[in-house]
């Protein structure tokens, strides 16, 4: 995480910009990145748990999937 | 000599006079002045059973009964039930309880019978034994000294009123069988319409968004399947049309009750005179049902089965909703026909309908964007039609391994689970984008702002450093918010940003600072179970 980048920024604008159809201000993406991050550690906690619960080994797209629907709903304004 | 006779059962109550406290004689003095008053005898002096002074004669009638009621409630407040139950008993003594207290002599065996009106059975069995010589009837009684055999019948009486709780409880109960029932009987297309309601019960914000979630319904439908090809076809125009035929078609029908549902709301009771009329043909030649309704449950059947080989499912979807609604509405009367139940169930039928369109294009979405994505690079158009790039794999997956080890999974991710994850991803920053979206018109901006990511921040929900933290039970499972006092923005800003970036946010200052997290490896400890 320390030599590269983070995330590219345009990219992240680009992508709330077209969903919302509004402007991103300059520095907000850094705020819905840091979200996305939150999401993301979400999503992965509660798959390892789901796979911990299934008896797999390591995160499968089975408990990813199992899980999305729920930390999307978490992540819900 | 009653009292040594008594039968064990109800003894307890009658011996727990002779070991009263003191406070208890007391206190049947008390409920005995008012009588003693009335007949003019002179009220004792001093002190009453709460300690207080009793009024002195000299005080005028009307100060003298406020006492008395004083007293009286003091009394009964500080009196144990039974207590209180018993001083009034002893009032009404007589030759009857004679006969009871021979009844138990003679019949020791007969249970005590169960009034009907009481709720819970143990309940009333106290009261009898307790209550028994003053308030029951002596029919009652004699009725346990004579015959043995008949009070088993006795407390099958038929109730006149059933208790509330378990009426509610029973209704719940009856009404769901009685739908997976009709289900079973039905083995054709009606199946669809009648199973509706049961979804529509278990409608939550989760199951909505299991399948039926408008926004997985918009990226599943709108953005896969019809924007992919779109952009074959036709990518030129339909960002505004377009934009506003999905916004009907995915999540346009909650929001916007048509004025054709509403007429046919108002038409529903029509249809249902008409079934009474038909009642009779229909029984006879399609399968019979064994519920008082029968007539006009088999009125859907009966009508469409001409329309509906040609119709499509929305068709039928619109023909049987209706129908159906009329029947769980004739438990009641009529004019709820058109009335509050209608309007309940309108959401659920958008929402009935909406699953009814993915269910039909789901074949069609399975293959659509699988090849897609396997051949070119995606192309995604949002729904606003402008054309977005996803997340470089890279950066997710980096992401998401450090989380994974971070929540100490072993094994590196899949391909299949970096797929489920870029997928979810897009998901998030879709629905991101949407509310953010809501929150800068809301502002009257056309602008989203870092204001507007921290009040959405501030509203999501996570269940965050859960029970391995706190060691919460199910309950208080602390289904805190995305930002509190303990996660300020800044605090996770400072945990989860290289400085670069934290340099960039403009961050209010933290209202409670001491309660800052520690930065390093605050991730690491807290997650590890």
């Amino acid at each position: 995480m320390a030599g590269q980048k983070l995330y590219p920024r345009a990219t992240v604008k680009k992508i709330v910009k077209a969903h919302s159809n509004c402007n991103v201000s300059k520095n907000a993406d850094v705020m819905m990145f840091l979200d996305y991050m939150l999401f993301m550690q979400t999503l992965m906690r509660e798959a390892t748990i789901e796979a911990k619960q299934g008896g797999e080994r390591g995160i499968t797209a089975r408990s990813v999937k199992k899980v999305t629907a729920d930390s999307l709903a978490k992540f819900r304004g | 000599m009653a009292r040594e006779n008594q039968h064990p059962d109800a003894t307890p109550s009658r011996r727990a006079s002779s070991a009263e406290p003191f406070a208890s004689s007391n206190r049947r003095s008390v409920f005995r002045t008012p009588a003693s008053q009335g007949r003019g005898l002179p009220r004792p002096q001093g002190l009453s059973a709460s300690g207080r002074k009793v009024a002195p004669p000299a005080a005028t009638p009307h100060a003298r009964a406020a006492f008395r009621t004083i007293d009286s409630r003091r009394a009964a407040i500080f009196t144990p039930h039974r207590a209180r139950r018993k001083s009034l008993r002893e009032v009404r003594d007589s030759p009857r309880d004679f006969l009871l207290s021979l009844g138990r002599v003679l019949a020791r065996n007969t249970e005590v019978i169960t009034t009907s009106s009481s709720s819970s059975p143990g309940e009333a069995d106290r009261t009898v034994a307790s209550d028994g010589p003053g308030n029951d009837t002596t029919l009652g009684s004699i009725n346990v000294d004579e015959d043995d055999e008949d009070d088993e019948e006795l407390p099958k009486r038929p109730r006149l009123s059933l208790p509330i709780d378990e009426e509610d409880e029973d209704d719940s109960d009856d009404l769901q069988p009685h739908r997976s029932v009709l289900i079973d009987d039905d083995n054709n297309f009606t199946m669809q319409s009648i199973e509706m309601p049961r979804r529509a019960y278990s409608e939550q914000p989760m199951n909505r968004f299991s399948m039926g979630s408008v926004r997985m319904s918009d990226y599943f439908d709108t953005h896969d399947m019809l924007h992919s090809e779109d952009v074959g076809i036709d990518s030129g125009f339909f960002p505004p049309t377009a934009a506003l035929d999905e916004t009907n078609i995915a999540m346009g029908l909650e929001e916007l009750p048509s004025p054709e549902r509403l007429d046919s709301d108002a038409n529903r009771p029509d249809p249902g005179r008409e079934s009474d009329f038909r009642i009779d043909i229909p029984v006879g030649d399609v399968n019979e049902s064994t519920f008082l309704m029968a007539p006009q449950v088999v009125d859907s059947p009966d009508g469409p089965p001409g329309r509906l080989p040609v119709a499509t499912a929305e068709v039928v979807h619109d023909d049987y909703a209706p129908l159906l609604d009329q029947r769980s509405d004739d438990y009641d009367d009529e004019d709820l026909f058109g009335g509050v139940p209608a309007l309940e169930d309108e959401p659920l039928e958008a929402q009935n309908e909406q699953l009814h369109d993915e269910t039909e294009r789901e074949p069609m979405t399975a293959r659509g964007p699988q090849d897609r994505r396997l051949t070119k690079k995606t192309i995604k158009v949002s729904k606003y039609g402008i054309e977005y790039p996803s997340l470089p794999p890279a950066v997710v997956k980096r992401l998401a391994q450090n989380f994974a080890r971070a929540n100490g999974a072993k094994g590196k991710i899949t391909p299949d689970a970096m797929k489920a994850i870029m997928q979810a991803s897009d998901w998030f920053f879709e629905q991101l984008g949407e509310d953010l979206q809501a929150y800068a018109k809301h502002a009257g901006r056309k602008t989203i702002d870092e204001s507007d990511v921290l009040t959405l921040m501030k509203r999501q929900v996570t269940i965050y450093q859960w029970v391995s933290r706190y060691c919460y039970t199910w309950l208080t499972l602390s289904r805190q918010r995305q930002i509190n006092p303990n996660t300020t923005p800044f605090a996770l800003a400072q945990r989860h940003l290289p400085r670069e970036l934290l340099q960039e946010l403009r961050m209010p200052p933290p209202v409670v600072p001491k309660k800052r997290r520690k930065t390093n490896g605050g991730t690491e400890d807290e997650d590890v179970t």
